[in-house]
């Protein structure tokens, strides 16, 4: 049947998360400024399960589908896109952690758990030389080396999940911990981040010939090839869900203004240059939900289109968050551009949220290789 | 449970649906609109096929519902979503025939959208009056007379007056754009019985063919949509008697602070927006659908064209994939008996503006040869009035904004 009803459970759940939204909003500019989530709200995010939404029961997470945790995540958002970005625990790993199983790896997610985790993906997308990782056999091993792009959670990770290639052209995945005496394996570049999600531990992680047992490798070749299109697909719903979130929050913030503003003795909602991109902030945040919904429910039911349909709902959330963001600024005028108000963050954090997964045309063109078959292969 | 999958139900319609829009309307879709009509001996076959065309652009068997909503019967007892899906499946037949041809679309026989009004305010008696005409003997329509020379978005404007007299209503005024206004057996005309009430003046009549002082005047020629007839309609000191009345004079005086005439205009647009929407999906399917098959044929598999083609593929799949969604959802809103009239006018602005766009990408991926003989040429030309018809883009942003405005009690 085509519903878009939520559950009791998920409307309860997203009930509590848009309450926890509230707290969320009030201290995203101390969080921003601190550089990461208070130890309030991490806290407060952990207890309530909403960094282990997405890790299998195996591993001490709630195993949530994907329609339910879309659903919750967007009311998260709707606080502030930041400081949930900035919440500790098994970061985008936990979609890596969830499909392992079905990759064969049943072992690997319980020994994995909520550890804070970043993941390295230097093989989604191409990657330029100055941000491409070497995975060269050595000495029986691998070694390790280069810098890798800006990830998520790279500054607060106690684990690194890494996708790369060996010198075969394989891919491979690729978990680090610390050694024995503590010291990580790879080196945080912190470097000069200031568009947005300040809060959420963006860094390069560098490796400097680090030597890789072969135990460290969980998988390789086919195998990784398709647990790592599996775990992208979830991701990419995933964040665009919270990125629907902050759409929201852009929309509602936008429209509460612009029905108080006063000017030319009127509110200037009744200007309709005002109203229609209200108008059109509100569907094209209802557009992008949409396609989230649909791409979730399909991962969900195991249906062939569900990773293509995560393809386009990325890049359509990544359109939609900058347009949304950017017209919450415009609708403010000079108070937009200031930060006595939040929607010059969420513009900011919109962006970097943006690039940060990816290139929205890269999406767009691995969906139409798919379609078409990559280098006259039939589709 | 939020989920995305058609009842056994809805695919076979979807299926049925698909198969008449490629094998009967496909096959004389060019050759309609170089006609500038679809041939008469085609609407006489497929009406005796018991194809008629139901609540302005679904496509139903005789017999079967219009989109409007369920008998009051089916609403006691059962959870109205699982009960009550006319208006999901209308929504996914009105796509299928607007991806077979949307002028076609419009001009199958039936009470197009004259129906919902017939069907929401009539009376019993004239419910069976007017909506029981529809049989196989003969192709019949209906039509649905609002828009005026100087009141086209703003129809609380209209100037076609109604004059009460003994026994019914004398009708002085004249209506444009009115889709099978011309053949039809009857029109739902809306006008007014006093200009200084406002809206509260507006109301509904039924219109027969052949009514002394009802007449078209003539037949507009469109830049698309050309096989569908759109009429210019001319009432002068047309008499209609009081049992043509939508809903009778009791509905009017026992509602005088409920619906108007222009509520009732209004509350057939939240059912038919939806249905229109849907049916610009499916012109921008087959806009697509057919560029997929001329690119994987044409294009070559690498290169500079190759990766525009991906990127702009995906781009048209991910812009009617949205559009239909929003379609769904403002259909599903109608079917739960939610007010739906912002999620209506959200479809309909999204799907009406962005077909257009997908017909012009298509068009880009066809290049040059693309005004030569494709059929995409055609369908950017019909595509265009649905961003028009059902209220323009501009006045759907307008409800939408109100709805949203609604919130904060600020009416703009």
């Amino acid at each position: 049947m085509i519903s878009f009803r939520p559950t009791e459970e998920e409307k309860q759940f997203a009930d509590v998360a848009r309450d926890f939204a509230v707290e969320i909003r009030e201290a995203a500019r101390d969080c921003e400024e601190a550089a990461r989530p208070s130890d309030k709200l991490a806290r407060k995010a952990e207890e309530l399960g909403f960094t282990v939404m997405e890790l299998p029961e195996s591993a001490d997470g709630l195993e949530l589908p994907l329609v339910s945790q879309a659903q919750v995540l967007e009311s998260l958002c709707f606080g502030d896109l930041g400081v949930v970005q900035g919440f500790a625990g098994p970061a985008d790993a936990d979609s890596l952690l969830r499909t392992a199983a079905a990759a064969g790896l049943d072992k690997l997610a319980p020994g994995l758990g909520t550890a804070p985790s970043a993941f390295v993906d230097a093989l989604q997308g191409e990657s330029l030389p100055q941000e491409t990782l070497r995975f060269e056999t050595a000495n029986g091993g691998y070694r390790l080396s280069g810098t890798s792009r800006p990830v998520r959670g790279v500054k607060f990770a106690q684990r690194l999940f890494v996708a790369v290639a060996d010198d075969a052209g394989q891919p491979a995945v690729v978990v680090l911990d610390p050694s024995s005496n503590g010291s990580a394996p790879w080196r945080v570049v912190e470097g000069d981040v200031r568009l947005g999600l300040l809060t959420a531990g963006v860094g390069r992680a560098a490796f400097a010939d680090v030597e890789v047992p072969d135990e460290a490798v969980v998988a390789i070749g086919d195998s990784a090839a398709e647990w790592l299109t599996a775990a992208r697909a979830r991701i990419q719903v995933l964040q665009a869900a919270r990125s629907v979130g902050a759409m929201q929050a852009a929309v509602d913030y936008a429209t509460m203004y612009t029905a108080g503003r006063k000017a030319f003795g009127q509110e200037i909602a009744k200007f309709q240059g005002v109203s229609f991109t209200v108008a059109d902030m509100a569907i094209e945040t209802a557009a992008a939900r949409n396609l989230v919904l649909y791409a979730a429910a399909q991962l969900d039911a195991g249906e062939e289109g569900g990773v293509q349909s995560a393809r386009l709902a990325a890049a359509r959330a990544s359109r939609s968050l900058r347009f949304v963001t950017s017209n919450g600024v415009q609708l403010l005028g000079g108070h937009g551009f200031v930060q006595d108000y939040p929607v010059e963050k969420w513009m900011r954090d919109g962006q970097a949220q943006a690039v940060l997964y990816g290139r929205e045309t890269e999406r767009l063109i691995e969906f139409g290789e798919a379609l078409l078959g990559k280098g006259g292969a039939s589709a | 449970m939020i989920e995305f999958k058609l009842t056994p139900a809805q695919k076979q319609m979807k299926d049925l649906t698909h198969w008449f829009a490629a094998n009967e309307m496909r096959p004389i879709s060019m050759l309609s609109d170089k006609l500038g009509k679809v041939p008469d001996e085609w609407l006489d076959k497929v009406n005796k096929m018991g194809i008629t065309l139901a609540a302005g652009g679904g496509m139903g068997g005789s017999g079967t519902g219009s989109g409007s909503s369920g008998s009051k019967k089916d609403d006691a007892d059962v959870d109205p979503e699982v009960k009550r899906q006319t208006n999901r499946t209308t929504v996914i037949a009105a796509e299928e025939v607007g991806w077979g041809d949307p002028a076609i679309a419009l001009t199958l026989p039936g009470p197009g959208l004259g129906g919902p009004p017939v069907q929401g305010s009539g009376t019993p008696e004239q419910k069976q009056r007017f909506l029981s005409m529809f049989t196989k003997d003969k192709p019949r329509w209906g039509a649905y007379a609002l828009t005026e020379p100087e009141a086209g978005s703003d129809v609380s404007n209209i100037r076609t007056t109604a004059k009460k007299v003994d026994g019914g209503y004398v009708i002085n005024g004249q209506k444009i754009f009115i889709t099978n206004g011309g053949r039809a057996s009857w029109v739902v005309v809306f006008a007014t019985v006093d200009r200084s009430a406002g809206r509260a003046g507006h109301r509904a009549f039924v219109v027969e063919q052949g009514t002394p002082g009802f007449r078209c005047s003539r037949l507009a020629h469109k830049m698309g949509m050309r096989a569908s007839e759109t009429a210019e309609l001319v009432f002068e000191d047309c008499f209609v008697p009081d049992a043509n009345l939508l809903g009778g004079e009791e509905y009017y005086a026992k509602r005088a602070e409920g619906k108007t005439g222009f509520q009732v205009a209004m509350a057939t647009f939240d059912n038919t927006r939806p249905v229109v929407a849907a049916m610009a999906t499916g012109i921008a399917q087959a806009a697509y659908d057919y560029t997929l098959d001329f690119v994987r044929k044409e294009y070559p598999k690498s290169g500079r064209l190759y990766q525009m083609a991906c990127e702009k593929l995906a781009d048209m799949e991910q812009t009617i994939r949205a559009g239909r969604l929003l379609t769904w959802e403002a259909a599903w809103k109608a079917d739960i008996g939610q007010p739906n009239s912002k999620e209506a006018a959200m479809c309909k602005a999204y799907a009406g503006k962005n077909a257009l766009e997908v017909c012009e990408t298509c068009l880009e991926l066809l290049g040059p040869a693309g005004i030569d003989g494709h059929i995409v040429e055609k369908l950017y030309r019909d595509v265009k009035v649905y961003d028009i018809f059902e209220g323009t883009n501009q006045v759907q942003h307008l409800i939408v904004a109100r709805r949203l405005y609604d919130a904060f009690e600020l009416r703009i």
